[in-house]
């Protein structure tokens, strides 16, 4: 096992992460910003190191920087949470060529799998149904539109370089097609560097749903069931539970084992999530893997009572998976919402400022991930997520009263943020009834749906 | 006034950090003068306001400056000057550095113990010339462009008239030099680090004593200054 490993990142998932490495006697480094200096992971940790100035790519984004600072402070390895350097391939093969571990999949394996479009193929190799989507990259606007009309409008072009829904979009004619695609282009040649794009089927009515996997060095894989997303704002998670209200038992462990079964033929390592849509017959298609620890891995860890970071961690260091899929048992119902600082009422505008309190909920089967306190300065560099809520229940009523009694009790004072959506979700008889689809809240509309939350 | 460097830097192939100067040594140049006319005027008026209003922060912008003023945030100890390179223990949050009780700050208006003081441009780049703690301002320090290993110059000695942007030495990042450089025209002062030192991103290297033509101001304001009366010292940056 490492001695001490350097953290590649900021806010909520650093200090999940010094958290993993307390307890498992790991020295901590967190390597931060100068607009992070005052940031608790930067307090908690046993060692924090500047490493750049505020913006990103002089300093979470930069791979020198962080390999520099891994060296100069002694670690063995470098966790890269989530976003930043996480799913980066280029990154993990320099970390390896400073004989630094990389806490992700090897270099190899996350090359096998960078490509969305290589990676369909592959899995759908290996028995997993793939949404009908364009053969290989758009090469033109011609090819684009015969590609589409062979899959069939509405469809969804992606950016195969993307990832957390950026950059994406619906198409619903041939009409709009040629414009859509221009945009797409530029938009992901500025964000991703890359501006390959690929086309999907839309269902409508589409759930998203996803199965956590980890896969020790020796080839050992186990799920740990799957997890529902379907909650979102423009194709950004707000919400996610376990398990899935779209699938019965015998469908979820169908999508659950047929998952592991070919992502370990494929040669995966490491914890993963491999992503579905399903479909309102409750067909599943296969979309993508995400090869990083995820925002939303404490609903599992609330089901399985698995210390996900703690098994990335240890796979990294070359150890085999210490359960096995029998030991691996889905207990009740848990929800997570990502608390964002957000302005719900001018269109989720993001915030930023000082957090002149914070009062974190509390009780039984209550968990808040969070890196606020009073006093803390919301920096405008990064994304908005201030920390997430999980609860966790017997079953999903009693998950749903404990969420309501959470997010009552959670108080953030001086930055708006995003907890009045939370609530009116709870309010909504289609999330009540667990009949939501990806576009529930963008079809009502934020406005209307926060409007019926407040009469509720 | 000075030559101008552009401060040569050799360019890998992956991403390496664009380390700190991207503004010439004129820029530079100016933004240390504006950095002395802002602690020597308007820091004390700030002050006086401050502690009279019982406000927690008062930020005042003029032209790219801000200055902002702020009290101790309650039971957040300040981290400034804390780093993995020479700390062996960790402090916990409410456990200020400084040796401020936070705790007995609240309810002293005007006490001294200010401790977010800073002066930022508004912008790319920052502040590389620094007010210590004496209040006078006389002084600079060339601060790291990179998290890496400390080189200095071995011509660069105490006393080694130097000019803004000249080379005092360099920061070894996974084998490329991020060169340090002098912010402002002066006399080359004491080294704070060894070298072959780990060091981070802005730690202070080499103070730069000014020229005395550099800071006609400076002498006779001293004993009205800011931080010899409250501040610990200036941080580079507060934002």
């Amino acid at each position: 096992m490492f001695a001490k490993i350097l953290i590649a990142n900021r806010g909520e998932i650093a200090l999940r992460i010094i958290r993993a490495c307390r307890m498992m006697g790991i020295g901590s480094v967190v390597a931060y910003s100068e607009a992070d200096r005052e940031s608790l992971p930067v307090q908690l940790a046993d060692e924090a190191i500047c490493i750049g100035p505020a913006d990103a790519k002089r300093s979470y984004l930069s791979a020198p920087a962080m390999i520099s600072a891994a060296l100069v402070t002694g670690c063995e390895a470098i966790h890269p949470g989530y976003g930043f350097l996480s799913e980066d391939e280029g990154f993990a093969e320099v970390v390896r060529a400073h004989d630094l571990t990389f806490i992700g999949p090897p270099p190899s394996v996350l090359e096998r799998f960078a490509s969305k479009e290589g990676t369909r193929r592959l899995l759908g190799g290996h028995g997993l149904p793939t949404i009908p989507g364009s053969d290989g990259m758009l090469r033109d606007d011609a090819h684009a539109l015969e590609e589409a009309q062979r899959i069939g409008f509405p469809i969804l072009i992606k950016p195969s370089a993307g990832g957390g829904g950026k950059g994406m979009r619906l198409v619903r004619s041939p009409r709009e097609l040629e414009t859509a695609i221009r945009i797409c282009r530029s938009e992901a040649r500025s964000a991703f560097g890359d501006d390959s794009l690929y086309l999907e089927k839309w269902l409508e009515d589409n759930r998203h749903v996803e199965v956590q996997i980890a896969v020790d060095r020796f080839g050992h894989g186990v799920h740990l069931g799957e997890r529902d997303c379907s909650v979102q704002r423009r194709h950004q998670k707000i919400l996610e539970e376990a398990p899935t209200p779209a699938l019965g038992p015998a469908a979820r462990a169908e999508l659950a084992e047929r998952a592991i079964r070919a992502i370990v033929a494929a040669g995966y390592e490491n914890v993963g999530t491999l992503e579905f849509l399903v479909d309102r017959d409750g067909n599943f298609y296969f979309i993508e893997i995400n090869s990083r620890i995820q925002v939303e891995h404490p609903v599992t860890e609330a089901l399985t009572g698995i210390d996900l970071v703690a098994t990335q961690i240890r796979i990294a260091a070359g150890e085999p998976l210490a359960f096995s899929q029998a030991d691996v048992v889905l207990r009740g119902h848990a929800i997570e919402f990502r608390i964002n600082a957000e302005d719900t009422a001018h269109d989720f505008r993001p915030q930023t400022g000082i957090v002149e309190r914070f009062v974190a909920p509390g009780g039984p089967w209550v968990r808040m991930d969070s890196h606020l306190y009073g006093g803390y300065e919301v920096p405008p560099f990064y994304d908005s997520l201030l920390g997430k809520l999980i609860v966790w229940g017997p079953d999903r009523p009693t998950a749903i009263a404990r969420a309501k009694a959470a997010l009552d009790e959670l108080l953030i004072e001086g930055v708006e943020t995003n907890v009045p959506i939370h609530q009116a979700m709870l309010a909504n008889e289609v999330f009540l009834e667990g009949r939501m689809t990806t576009s529930l809240l963008d079809r009502v509309g934020s406005a209307a749906f926060l409007a019926a939350g407040s009469r509720a | 006034m000075t030559e101008h460097d552009p401060v040569a830097r050799s360019r890998p192939a992956r991403r390496l950090p664009d380390a700190a100067a991207e503004r010439s040594a004129d820029d530079r140049l100016a933004d240390h003068e504006q950095i002395e006319r802002l602690t020597d005027d308007l820091l004390p008026a700030l002050v006086a306001k401050l502690g009279a209003s019982g406000l927690a922060e008062i930020e005042v912008r003029e032209g790219p400056w801000k200055v902002r003023l702020r009290r101790p945030p309650g039971a957040n100890g300040s981290l400034h000057g804390r780093r993995s390179t020479d700390r062996p223990s960790r402090a916990q949050p409410g456990h200020a550095e400084h040796g401020h009780a936070p705790a007995a700050l609240e309810g002293h208006r005007g006490a001294p113990g200010w401790e977010g003081l800073g002066l930022t441009p508004v912008g790319p780049g920052r502040p590389i010339g620094n007010a210590t703690g004496d209040g006078r301002a006389h002084r600079a320090v060339a601060t790291s462009p990179a998290v890496g290993i400390f080189q200095g110059r071995p011509e660069m000695r105490p006393g080694t008239k130097v000019r803004a942007g000249d080379r005092l030495g360099f920061v070894d990042v996974l084998g490329v030099r991020q060169e340090v450089v002098s912010p402002v025209d002066g006399l080359v002062g004491a080294t704070l680090v060894d070298a072959g030192e780990a060091v981070e991103y802005g730690q202070e290297l080499i103070r730069i004593e000014l020229a005395a033509s550099a800071s006609p101001a400076s002498s006779a304001t001293g004993g009205s200054s800011v931080s010899a009366s409250s501040a610990p010292s200036i941080p580079e940056n507060a934002s």
